[in-house]
């Protein structure tokens, strides 16, 4: 499928040089030098990301694996060694170039992402080696783009089935497309990681694409190019055991007191990284889905929308819209806003007619505070579990969605096996305790970025809050004081002026925090509401809404595919909509690549973005 | 133990391949000599603490590959050593002429400009001598170096020219005060505690 919606013209010009000859794997082929600066770029780069000491064994293992992949001396160790605990950063810059100019790779620098890819690929592509393998390619000066294609062209080799193989067997043929050679090398590369002894763990093949993917592998075992134990153990180790992943997840027994927890497909594709969306309330209308709001986001081809808790994330919608409507005025609104934004509000200043309809909001939002709560747990434990296979997990949600990724990060951060799981996590408004003691160890959890998306003008979120002791610690109302690389804090006080805001605004925001979003959506900005989807969406809610009721059946996911596929146009694969998306991409090093502060910049603000027009002084005190 | 070292210094050694660099490195770091040791890769590092004058520095030794082919690789050492130790070998002539490329290389590269070089002079045990002492305490004058002759298989010189290197990197403090000065160390408090016992000339050493 993936291959399908795949635009043509999205290969990497360079890649044509790099692939001319089919040879063990290309990191072999440089020189001695540039393979020894590969592994001391690769060795310098994992002390940067990962300098915690319960990462250390992790990177350890990594570079002295690299070593051996590159066949570099192992008398090299004890230097890259020295470059993993952070002496000798010095020289990153000077690997980088020395690397670029080799010989063998003719300038095409996305070789050696390739290259890293596939010796990744190779042991486990956890979220560790995915954020090492963006930033060196990122070192190197190479897109991201093209990392994705290479993963997809990775999958793709997995996917397709005999016609490639014949292909695959002439493999010296002259005339070839440039990504089926990038395939030949990916394959080659892991062909050579030979050792058959992970064969054992061919449980999962019942899913379709490892299924089809085991079929290549076995049924092409003339073509040399493939090990086949090696690409059967990469597979089910890649994709999960169970091999259905994610949407395959029951709920074997009611866990606590959760009464409802599904994955449901957002997107058709597979991917070697995937995205679980989580909604933070339910609404009448548009967004009675756990998916409405996530329709422009497109970080990964695969993305889940965690469903969970309907019925009580419904009461907390429309308790959140009753309170709205209480106040109807935007003035009212707007003035509140400012109320907020000024600082400290004491329980006194709220004004009566908001105080009067309180009862309405507190109790559902009790509720759900406390369910948000026992659902990250298990969202925990079914990552943990590696349900989804060994790949990289980013989750993303909103206001009580972002509650449950902070319990599930905090849950995973208890257990020992914790590492690699998570790639990025995005909260959004987060109904959580910003004091930065509380997310300290989410460090060792999370290996790409934290990004805290936080609103000042919220006042919703800092009335439910208003007799909280926590008041003065909202994560989705201040920035989470952090030192880490990883931590990234998004103001979003200009898009964002009531919590309802969060689902309404989702693609803009989606852009402030520099996720990728679907093209076409960006620009529209407004047109979120009559937009395209929403045609579908009334009889989808509906079917949606009645599938769930029945009880926890394995979901509604015919309808997501549906939509999937009457939706061409916006070809689910992200082509790189706009330059600045491309810009905020590299993120992944930190703050530096941070999206623009004041999402001013996101226009066209739907609000008329009040920060400008009042020219309120820093429009985003925040991000000092 | 870290507590009572004064500093870390990050010391760099260079020359033509073949001079015995890493023998002088695995002399002075692991008091072993091995005739057969293989050409350096890229670069290798040890680590060391030694005392000078009372003050304990942690050395962290770069012992750059001399081959031609991993010079690409060398300027990446340069920045921010405070010392360097540019080794020539006594019965190879051609090594002590190329020694002025070497230098090129050392200004064209070094961040800093107070560096503290040292030239050694190694294999003295050897009997076809190409290059008299005399020839290289001359170049050492001219530019501004230290000098030592050594031999890394009789261990001659090898310790002294280390601890030579880094007593004169401890004398000027500029040179590595800075390094803690990132690490949020005072600056003033310390020069009011080294400051004194530092010999304020240039002592050359024979």
């Amino acid at each position: 499928m993936a291959a399908g919606t795949r635009p043509g013209p999205r290969q990497p010009p360079e890649a044509e040089p790099a692939a001319e000859e089919p040879h063990p794997p290309l990191g072999r082929e440089l020189t001695e030098a540039n393979r020894f600066a590969y592994a001391a770029l690769c060795a310098i780069s994992l002390s940067q990301l990962f300098p915690e000491p319960e990462q250390s064994s992790f990177c350890t293992e990594f570079v002295t694996g690299l070593v051996r992949w590159l066949a570099l001396s192992e008398a090299v160790l004890p230097t890259m060694t020295a470059f993993t605990s952070g002496l000798g950063s010095e020289g990153a810059e000077l690997f980088a170039q020395s690397i670029s100019k080799d010989p063998a790779l003719q300038g095409s620098l996305g070789a050696i992402t390739q290259d890293l890819l596939s010796f990744s690929l190779k042991d486990r592509y956890d979220a560790r080696a995915r954020v090492l393998v963006c930033h060196v390619t990122s070192l190197l000066q190479v897109s991201l783009e093209e990392l994705d294609v290479l993963e997809e062209t990775f999958l793709e080799s997995l996917k397709e089935t005999k016609e490639e193989e014949s292909e695959m067997a002439e493999a010296s043929r002259k005339k070839r497309e440039t990504r089926r050679k990038w395939k030949r090398y990916l394959l080659i590369g892991l062909a050579t990681v030979g050792g058959g002894t992970l064969i054992g763990v061919t449980g999962g093949l019942a899913a379709p694409l490892v299924a089809a993917g085991a079929a290549t592998i076995i049924g092409s075992a003339g073509a040399a190019a493939l090990g086949s134990a090696a690409g059967i153990a990469v597979m089910t180790s890649l994709f999960g055991a169970a091999g259905a992943g994610l949407t395959g997840y029951k709920m074997k027994k009611r866990v606590g007191a959760i009464e409802e927890f599904t994955f449901l497909p957002l997107t058709e594709g597979r991917q070697l990284h995937i995205t679980i969306a989580i909604t933070g309330w339910l609404a009448s209308g548009k967004y009675r889905t756990f998916s409405a709001p996530w329709s422009a986001l497109a970080r990964s081809q695969e993305q889940y929308c965690l469903a969970w808790e309907a019925k009580y994330l419904m009461e907390l919608g429309n308790a959140l819209e009753t309170i709205l409507s209480g106040l109807a005025n935007m003035v009212a609104q707007e003035a509140l806003k400012y109320t907020v934004l000024s600082g400290i509000v004491a329980a006194l200043t709220w004004p009566a007619s908001l105080l009067s309809v309180a009862n309405i909001i507190d109790n559902p939002w009790g509720v759900c505070l406390h369910r948000s709560a026992e659902v990250g747990k298990h969202l925990a434990h079914i990552l943990l579990s590696r349900q989804q296979g060994q790949r990289p997990v980013t989750l993303i949600g909103f206001s009580l969605g972002a509650r449950v990724i902070y319990f599930c990060l905090q849950e995973m951060a208890r257990e020992r096996d914790c590492q690699g799981i998570i790639e990025d996590v995005i909260l959004l408004g987060a109904p959580v305790e910003g004091d930065p003691k509380h997310w300290e160890p989410f460090q060792k959890v999370v290996s790409g970025r934290i990004v805290n998306g936080y609103s000042r003008g919220d006042w919703l979120l800092s009335f439910v809050y208003r007799t909280s002791s926590v008041q003065l610690h909202v994560a989705g109302l201040q920035p989470v004081q952090l030192q880490d690389r990883r931590v990234e804090n998004v103001d979003l006080s200009s898009v964002v002026s009531g919590h309802l805001d969060y689902a309404k605004q989702m693609d803009v925001i989606l852009k402030a925090v520099g996720v990728r979003t679907k093209p076409g959506w960006g620009e529209k900005g407004l047109l979120l509401a009559p937009g395209g989807p929403p045609q579908e969406e009334p009889q989808q809610a509906a079917a949606d809404k009645t599938s769930r009721q029945d009880g926890q059946t394995q979901g509604p996911a015919p309808r997501d595919t549906a939509r999937a596929s009457t939706d061409p146009s916006q070809a689910q694969e992200p082509v790189g909509p706009d330059p600045s998306e491309g810009a905020s991409l590299p993120a992944a090093e930190g703050p530096a690549g941070s999206p623009p502060v004041c999402s001013h910049g996101v226009d066209p603000n739907p609000l008329g973005c009040p920060d400008c027009a009042r020219e309120t002084p820093g429009p985003c005190p925040g991000l000092d | 133990m870290d507590e009572d070292v004064l500093t870390t210094l990050k010391i760099l050694i260079i020359g033509e391949s073949g001079v015995g660099k890493s023998s002088l490195l695995l002399r002075f770091t692991d008091d072993t000599f091995d005739p057969e040791l293989a050409a350096t890769i890229g670069v290798d590092f040890k680590v060391k603490t030694i005392s000078v004058d009372g003050n304990k520095a942690k050395l962290a030794i770069w012992d750059t590959a001399g081959q031609e082919r991993f010079r690409t690789l060398t300027p990446s050492y340069y920045r921010g050593a405070q010392g360097v130790i540019l080794v020539y070998d006594v019965t190879r002539r051609d090594t002590f002429v190329k020694l002025d490329n070497w230098l090129n290389e050392l200004e064209t590269y070094c961040t800093r400009n107070d560096i503290v070089n040292m030239l050694v002079g190694n294999k003295i045990d050897k009997e076809n001598r190409e290059v008299d002492r005399n020839e290289g305490l001359k170049f050492a004058r001219k530019h501004s170096m230290l000098f030592i002759e050594a031999s890394a298989k009789t261990c001659d010189g090898v310790q002294c020219a280390f601890e030579e290197l880094v007593e004169k990197i401890i004398q000027t403090p500029g040179l590595w005060e800075s390094e803690n000065q990132n690490k949020g160390v005072k600056l003033s408090h310390m020069e009011e505690s080294h400051g004194g016992g530092a010999c304020g000339g240039y002592c050359s050493v024979l």
